[in-house]
């Protein structure tokens, strides 16, 4: 993939894990609470929004939960990293069946109650899961421009 | 038409469980992803066809199931907060309110977005409907399902011939 369109790639990526700390953010610029209301109701499309999952520091918290954004440090990372040099992705499904599986079993253990919810832990199984959704995501699109260049040619 | 129905049907299932409560708490931002990735296997089922997905086919099911999606989601929410004159940003309300009051921004700005918020939830209360934040919530859903949807649809895809492809191999 040509380097401008994996920069579009990263910097859409970086404007939506940006937006996660928009409640940061508008200390920046006093007019951006007119958006507030939307961008909150944005991320509560992707996101449960659970007050005691968010992660916050100085009366401020993110518009999703830990876990969350762990995903989307994930995707911002790899898509970072692919910025920088273009690796040649081969998958193996074994990694998504681990990365998922310890996902969905932290959140099945905390709903449950076997452990308590821990937002470092959250956030570490979002970034592995993130992490390999890019690479999945990114290789689709790979072959779709690869099917576009080749309808063409 | 036709080949599109197995993304329509998955898009309305996704618009409707987007918004129950308890789903939403669970599912999070899994709910379109793995929506597409259902839509695609039951299409290879109901074809028969195990070959590759292409990605531009994989690519036009995302858009399809995020329009449908949002279009359902909007239209239930609408509805239920139509019928029942509640819903998430009333039972939210007062914590914004707190939030924004909490922001070191000119005063006459806060009382500006307090009042929006305010005009919002006298008429969803009133008269279960506004027009504000109909159009709001389906910009919003339109917008955000169809990205999510495609990223889903091309991840499950690229998973799904990866997953055919090891299975050739056995």
């Amino acid at each position: 993939m040509t380097y401008p369109l994996r920069l579009i790639i990263f910097i859409f990526v970086f404007i939506w894990f940006t937006g996660i700390f928009f409640e940061w953010i508008i200390s920046f610029n006093n007019n951006l609470i007119f958006i507030f209301p939307f961008a909150e109701r944005t991320y509560s499309l992707v996101c449960h929004q659970d007050s005691t999952k968010l992660i916050g520091f100085n009366n401020h918290h993110t518009f999703v939960c830990a876990r969350c954004t762990g995903i989307y440090f994930g995707v911002l990372i790899c898509s970072f990293l692919n910025l920088v040099k273009n690796f040649k992705i081969s998958l193996n499904n074994n990694f998504i069946y681990i990365f998922f599986s310890i996902l969905l079993l932290d959140v099945f253990a905390t709903t449950i109650g076997i452990y308590e919810y821990s937002k470092i832990i959250s956030f570490l199984t979002g970034v592995f899961f993130g992490s390999v959704a890019f690479s999945y995501f990114y290789y689709g699109l790979n072959k779709l421009f690869e099917e576009k260049i080749g309808l063409k040619n | 038409m036709k080949k599109y129905i197995s993304p329509f049907i998955i898009g309305f299932a996704a618009g409707v469980l987007q918004v129950v409560p308890f789903i939403k708490s669970f599912a999070c931002c899994l709910i379109i992803p793995f929506a597409s990735y259902i839509s695609l296997s039951l299409d290879q089922k109901a074809n028969k066809d195990y070959s590759k997905i292409l990605m531009s086919k994989a690519f036009i099911f995302g858009i399809v199931i995020g329009l449908t999606s949002a279009f359902f989601g909007t239209v239930f929410e609408i509805l239920i907060t139509f019928i029942t004159k509640q819903n998430d940003l009333i039972a939210s309300l007062p914590e914004l309110i707190k939030m924004v009051d909490n922001f070191p921004v000119d005063e006459n700005i806060k009382k500006e977005v307090i009042s929006l918020f305010d005009n919002v939830k006298n008429d969803l209360i009133n008269k279960g409907f506004s027009l504000f934040y109909t159009v709001t919530i389906l910009l919003n859903n339109l917008i955000v399902n169809t990205i999510f949807g495609v990223v889903g649809s091309l991840i499950s895809a690229s998973f799904i011939n990866n997953k055919n492809k090891n299975l050739d191999f056995q």
